[in-house]
């Protein structure tokens, strides 16, 4: 999107994730979070002038109930559902609404329930796939683990390493499922999942609400320093490209995250080394290098390379996931695009406490979901 | 007094038209750029260039791993078949790549690369005690 005016961010609210809690359900976490954004932004409810709401495992009008929570103003409410990039989709759309004049503050909320049967979206797959046994999310990411282990020479160490680096980060981080550190050995021993993956190669699913506030420059109250969304792109897939079923053996599109990456450097005017900290897509240990790669952070195969490095590290000189990741936040799908969000906003306020990045002036959030979408946001705060 | 042998969904095989009735996969060919897609495309649009008019073709009833893995728990609902199981990505020299059940095999034993062929087997059994056949790989024999 060329143009539009500046938009900025208002403000932001975070509710722990948690796995289960008796008697709560997703307009609590929702509306906690926006109660938060709203005293974050320093705004009144009656402010806003239109809601974006992303969940999956919600019920038709969740973003309609959620903000019911708190007050009822009449104004155009929409629910988005774009699987795991539900929270940045609705971001994404706020930021059109507000960048295209049409408001001048709006909110976007994401928020989630753990479906029962445990496992991501059954109904993504055709029913006779479904009776094959080809409806089990980490196996697909299995199957591209095993090929980055053949191309790159990644390790099952290397993948423990992903979310050894990400539960100590998350330790830092209050509002992330887990709060305990683990160790490669611990990780290596976890049960299998679907082999290479174990238990704690994957993000557990959770609960959980984020909300954040949008709004043009010249509504901007708080006195918090000026984050402006600089890049904010969709993608779906591109044929023959990152499909579920295996890439195609003839056609060699660019990957839809590719394209993604290269609209987000159009439109914000930075490339990977303008880039101080990322949030890179970890639903499970192995798809942080792939994403970090396919991101343009480093070169194919060498993601695997610069993990053994510590480059990733808080520490280091490209830090990944300096909120724990969605290996220790955990997924409550509607809202981990927004909590990505929010933790580059922190990270860009000087706000991130002990996970603080010195310096942090431009973050980066990729989120992706089954359809496939890929999703990417850019943040800059103003000198 | 049931009992029959009922393929999973129709028009993903048929038995070849040589002598030894050896089953062969259905695909899709597009004789615009080339593409060829598994299962059949219901549609006659080919997704890569959107070429109406896809030709039926038999595909080659070996091929190689591309990728594996051993899924350790049960999915949710519908499959019925035993657990742990091996899942692939098997490519053939058609050019096409997509995803299978293993059968057959030893877990320890499935590498990237490795030889496998085509056969038709029971997924499960249903209600009545038909068996429901698919389509799975198997480690090459030759």
């Amino acid at each position: 999107m060329r143009g539009g005016r500046k938009v900025v961010i208002a403000g932001t609210g975070l509710t722990r994730f948690v796995k289960h809690e008796e008697g709560k359900d997703y307009w609590d976490y929702g509306s906690e979070a926006i109660l938060k954004a709203l005293e974050s932004s320093d705004m009144q409810w009656r402010e806003i002038q239109a809601a974006f709401c992303g969940s999956v495992y919600t019920d038709t009008g969740s973003g309609h109930r959620t903000l019911g929570e708190i007050g009822m103003q009449g104004i155009p409410i929409v629910n988005v559902e774009n699987a795991c990039s539900s929270g940045a989709s609705a971001f994404r759309l706020a930021y059109q609404s507000v960048a295209t004049e049409i408001y001048e503050i709006v909110l976007v909320c994401g928020f989630d329930r753990v479906p029962k049967q445990g496992f991501l979206p059954s109904n993504f797959w055709p029913e006779w796939e479904r009776y094959m046994g080809f409806n089990v999310q980490p196996a697909n990411y299995a199957l591209k683990a095993v090929r980055y282990m053949e191309e790159a020479g990644a390790t099952e160490k290397d993948f423990a390493r992903v979310t050894v680096k990400n539960r100590r980060n998350g330790v830092l981080n209050p509002f992330a499922l887990f709060q305990k550190e683990v160790s490669i050995e611990e990780v290596l021993n976890s049960r299998l999942v679907a082999a290479p993956l174990r238990l704690l190669n994957c993000c557990p699913l959770a609960q959980g609400g984020a909300a954040v506030i949008l709004c043009s420059k010249n509504k901007l109250k708080s006195k918090n320093k000026v984050i402006t969304v600089v890049a904010s792109v969709l993608t779906s897939g591109t044929y023959g490209a990152y499909t579920i079923s295996g890439d195609s053996v003839k056609i060699h599109n660019p990957n839809l995250v590719e394209v993604a990456t290269q609209q987000a450097w159009e439109m914000s005017g930075d490339g990977p080394e303008d880039i101080d900290v990322v949030q890179a897509y970890d639903t499970t240990s192995p798809s942080e290098l792939f994403t970090l790669e396919l991101l343009g952070f480093c070169k194919k195969g060498e993601a695997v390379h610069m993990l053994r490095e510590g480059v990733f590290d808080l520490g280091g000189k490209l830090p990944v996931n300096t909120d724990g990741g969605l290996l220790s936040r955990g997924h409550p799908l509607g809202a981990t695009g927004l909590a990505q969000i929010i933790e580059i906003v922190s990270q860009l306020q000087q706000d991130a406490g002990k996970r603080q990045v010195a310096g942090a002036r431009v973050g980066l959030a990729h989120s992706m979901g089954a359809g496939p979408n890929s999703s990417i946001t850019i943040l800059r705060r103003e000198r | 007094m049931c009992k029959k042998e009922i393929p999973l969904r129709r028009g993903l095989w048929v038995s070849s038209s040589t002598g030894d009735k050896k089953p062969q996969l259905m695909g899709s060919k597009c004789p615009n750029c080339g593409e060829i897609y598994f299962p059949k495309r219901e549609k006659n649009i080919c997704i890569n260039c959107q070429y109406n008019g896809m030709e039926e073709v038999r595909l080659s009833r070996k091929g190689k791993i591309y990728s594996y893995t051993i899924v350790m728990q049960k999915p949710p609902g519908y499959y019925k078949g035993p657990v742990p199981y091996a899942l692939a990505w098997v490519e053939l020299p058609d050019g096409v790549r997509f995803e299978t059940l293993l059968t057959n095999c030893d877990f320890e034993n499935i590498k990237v690369g490795m030889d496998v062929e085509l056969v038709i087997e029971k997924l499960h059994d249903d209600e009545c005690g038909n068996q429901i056949l698919t389509y799975k790989f198997k480690p090459d024999s030759d």
